[in-house]
């Protein structure tokens, strides 16, 4: 079937089997491999883009629910001002290990940070908790997106020209 | 103490690091595997489903192999494809290759077999109970006195049991291998530990059909802590099989199901021990260690997991009478392998569970029973070996001060006597040898390649992978500190047989430990050698001599000698330590641990770059909570466990808050940490919860439907 979307900021139309994994779609058509397959059933996140602004697991999303969707990768976010902001923190922490998982841990964390972005520790265990990471403990990550949510504070005025998600 | 950013962490935030499945070759078709579904039986039949055309796939069975179909490892007793027989579920019987993944895995799917059943064993309590199970290989350390009891002795007795644990890296297993069939080699890229463990393998199984296996990894490691040892070798060997067969580049990547049913798990045990303690002294006077690891199918890399494991199976603890036997059991479960510590956490899962019960048969603090018997300068370990530093007491006491200890043992027991619900406080210790033990290192023989270009990048060469651990960062850091030199221009290389000299796997707390410290040493022969003031400046103006590679091996200290028949002597030359305290709430009504705080001192000597040695520390503590609490397959196990859906990694919100503090940090040299922090985390949660409940449960994990049992028996 042809579906009709937008991906990282612009509208693209693919003609693919109905029933193929966004993951894969990124993956093979678009050759977009910064998002990762780490359990292919939704558990582990590594596969989170954002769809309509909202996170969501790409193993578990099939292109028949593609038509007319706005899709947000990992590469886009990285360039986006909040994006380059959590990556500075994740950086600087020593956050990422073998960083299979952090593609995923980003766009939540972006989502977080634009959704709500409160220096929150109860808050940002939520925001991650669909998102496994089997290296780090999660210490350093709760440590890097604190200090993000921090720094947009302090710094907001040069945020104001966030893009709009949607 | 410095912290450097690491080398890798850029591309991998953005994305654009690559990992196994992120690379694609010309022509490359995709490979997978048909596996057993019984636990033991003899294949019969094997029917293809009629709605292929089957000259479409690649197949290539145990016939197909021109060299050995014996995987090498130090018992070679593994096949890389069964034969007639198969001894677990989850046994590899074919390898099959197509150019569409969806095509391959639905032929795959529609694959009948059928098999002769035979007797098998899965269930790990029964296969360890019977002595008749054994591999026959025995271990023990005899370092008894034949003292006979005394009167005043107390006698302690437990069995404790842990189960298998699924290392559950990020990525999973992948390969990809190419067979050049003008020059005769097979290039084989993965995400692995060991590259020249996998040159080994796809030389044994390619036989005469190759000159030369050359391995590379992957730039991206998603994760291994173990499991990324010996398994990617089948792997890699069955992938050449069908590069060879199809003459095309061939991908294997594992869905998670797959490598969760067909890989190494760590072995699951039954440690039984007996233990005398003067009831005046309070000092421990006879242990005894029935140490067993349930080994599966076959024995691989098990035998070096029990000899870890019985040596360090003994505590921190000094006790003049110790006899330890240790054997592998046999049962129809995938063989299992490496995971970060083993053998040593089931081991201190044990000693450090009876510890507390010995404690509270004397009516006594666990911490004022410990620090009675803690290691001092002076004891010795069952292996004779002297202790010759008070660093685990220091740790010891570091963190009893840290975690409050002393106040919040009065404070919960008040707040239990109210409360139907319970707070929990406990400890745990351990030790950790670092690199391979007794004579490993020497036969290793690791050898590491500095070379300096004209251009002055200082390139580093070791065979040991970054698989998150971050030893291409640390081990840049040794070198460009030791050479006064810039980190930007000082870079380790992706591991690449051809290129990079064997400086020995990427295991055994080694990596830093044994490499890293040989790096440091060539540094300095490098220095005393060239004579420079500044190495920039000294590049640039001998042009002429660059560029310039510098080479060295490894030499054993000489006063460490091990005997291998006898287990006595110097097993490690060196020993890092932690002590770590656990604080849990206890949910009554759902019966559930809530790990609150967990603190660890370690002292691991000097400390390269604090913050990757905190995301050490950090991330095996959580692998040790879930050891401890979530993580288990279900009793008949492997064809029932199908994903992370059903195996529960903790996530942000089962993680504790963990607090890691360093000491003794100024001394000469690093020494291992990738393991020891998997040690102490679930014997000091199971301690916290006696504390809180009164209840001793000697298994892990404490999941509510064990405690609810254990509940049960205590009202009664």
């Amino acid at each position: 079937m042809k579906v009709n979307f937008n991906l990282n900021n612009k509208k693209v139309s693919i003609d693919v089997d109905p029933m193929k994994r966004l993951l894969d779609i990124l993956r093979e058509d678009f050759g977009l491999l910064g998002t990762k397959e780490g359990c292919g059933e939704g558990e582990c996140g590594a596969c989170t883009v954002l769809m309509d602004g909202k996170p969501v697991t790409s193993c578990l999303v099939n292109a028949c629910h593609l038509e007319g969707k706005t899709i947000l990768t990992v590469e886009a976010i990285a360039k986006e001002p909040i994006g380059k902001l959590l990556i500075d923190c994740f950086d600087e922490t020593n956050a990422v290990q073998c960083g299979f998982c952090f593609p995923g841990f980003l766009v939540s964390s972006y989502y977080f940070l634009i959704s709500d972005g409160e220096q929150n520790l109860d808050k940002i265990k939520e925001a991650l908790s669909g998102n496994i990471c089997r290296c780090t403990g999660y210490q350093k990550i709760f440590e890097s997106v604190m200090l993000a949510c921090k720094k947009k504070q302090l710094y907001s005025h040069r945020f104001s020209l966030i893009h709009p998600v949607r | 103490m410095k912290t450097v950013k690491k080398v890798d962490a850029r591309r991998k935030l953005e994305g654009k690091a690559k990992f196994l499945d992120d690379y694609s070759y010309d022509g490359m078709i995709y490979g997978q595997f048909f596996c057993s579904n019984s636990h033991h039986g003899i294949i019969k039949k094997i029917i293809f489903p009629q709605e292929y055309d089957l000259s479409q796939f690649i197949i290539v069975s145990a016939k197909d192999i021109p060299g050995k179909n014996i995987v090498p490892e130090p018992e070679c007793d593994q096949p890389f494809i069964a034969e007639k027989e198969v001894f677990h579920f989850g046994q590899i019987i074919l390898g099959v290759a197509h150019p569409c993944k969806e095509t391959l895995k639905d032929f795959i799917k529609n694959i009948k077999i059928e098999y002769k059943e035979l007797p098998a064993l899965a269930d790990t309590k029964e296969t360890l109970k019977d002595e008749m199970n054994s591999f026959g290989r025995k271990i023990i350390i005899d370092y008894s006195k034949n003292v006979k009891p005394k009167r005043e002795w107390i006698h302690t007795h437990s069995v404790y049991y842990t189960p298998h644990q699924e290392q559950a890296y990020l990525e999973p297993q992948g390969m990809i291998a190419i067979h050049n069939q003008e020059q005769k080699t097979m290039f084989v890229k993965g995400t692995m530990q060991c590259p020249f463990f996998v040159k080994d393998a796809v030389e044994a199984i390619m036989g005469d059909k190759i000159k030369e296996a050359i391995i590379e990894t992957s730039e991206g490691i998603g994760g291994a802590f173990g499991g990324k040892e010996d398994f990617p070798n089948i792997i890699a060997g069955i992938a050449s099989l069908l590069s060879y067969k199809s003459k095309k580049p061939v991908k294997i990547v594992l869905d998670r199901s797959d490598d969760m049913k067909i890989t190494t798990k760590r072995h699951p045990s039954r440690v039984e021990i007996d233990t005398y303690t003067d009831s005046k002294t309070h000092k421990i006077k006879k242990i005894n260690i029935d140490y067993r690891l349930d080994a599966g199918a076959y024995q691989t890399l098990s035998p070096v997991v029990l000899s870890r494991g019985v040596l360090h199976s003994g505590g921190g603890y000094a006790c003049e009478d110790v006899y330890i036997k240790g054997q592998l059991y046999k049962s129809n479960t995938p063989s299992n392998g490496a995971f970060r510590g083993f053998g040593a956490p089931q081991a201190f899962f044990a000693i450090e569970s009876h510890i507390d019960k010995i404690a509270a048969s004397l009516n006594l603090d666990p911490y004022e029973f410990r620090r009675m018997n803690i290691f001092r300068i002076g004891d010795e370990f069952p292996s004779t070996q002297k202790i010759t530093e008070n660093h685990l007491f220091d740790c010891f006491e570091k963190v009893i001060e840290k975690s409050d200890y002393h106040r919040k043992i009065k404070e919960f027991a008040k707040f239990n006597k109210s409360n139907d619900d319970k707070k929990g406080i406990g400890i745990a210790i351990a030790y950790h040898g670092g690199g391979y033990t007794g004579n490993g290192e020497k036969v290793l023989n690791s050898e590491v390649k500095i070379v300096i270009e004209k251009n002055g990048v200082v390139k580093v060469f070791v065979s040991n992978a970054d698989m998150g651990q971050g030893a291409h960062t640390t081990l840049a850091q040794l070198v460009n500190e030791t050479l006064s030199y810039p980190f930007e221009k000082t870079i380790v290389q992706i591991p690449n047989t051809s290129k990079t000299p064997n400086s020995g796997p990427t295991v055994a707390s080694r990596t830093i430990y044994i490499v890293g410290n040989l790096l440091r040493k060539l540094a300095l022969k490098i220095k005393k050698e060239l004579q420079f003031e500044n190495l920039e400046e000294f590049i640039s103006n001998n042009q002429e001599y660059f560029p310039k590679e510098f080479r060295m091996h490894f030499v054993q200290d000489p006063s460490v000698i091990f005997n291998e028949e006898t287990y006595q002597g110097i097993a490690y030359k060196d020993y890092s330590w932690v002590a770590c305290v656990a604080e849990i709430y206890y949910h009554s009504v759902t019966y559930t641990i809530e790990p609150k705080r967990i603190w660890a001192v370690f002292d691991i000597g000097n400390v390269v770059n604090v913050k990757i040695a905190e995301g050490q520390a950090e991330g095996g503590i959580m692998q040790g909570v879930g050891y401890g609490l979530t993580e288990f397959f279900y009793k008949k196990g492997y064809g029932r466990m199908q994903g992370l859906t059903d195996y529960a990694l903790p996530t942000s919100l089962d993680i504790p808050e963990i607090n890691v503090e360093f000491i003794h940090t100024n001394s000469d040299f690093p020494k291992g940490l990738g393991e020891i922090p998997m040690h102490t985390p679930a014997p000091a949660i199971r301690n916290a919860f006696y504390n809180a409940t009164g209840i001793f449960i000697d298994e892990i994990p404490l999941v509510p439907e064990r405690i609810i049992k254990y509940e049960l028996l205590k009202k009664k």
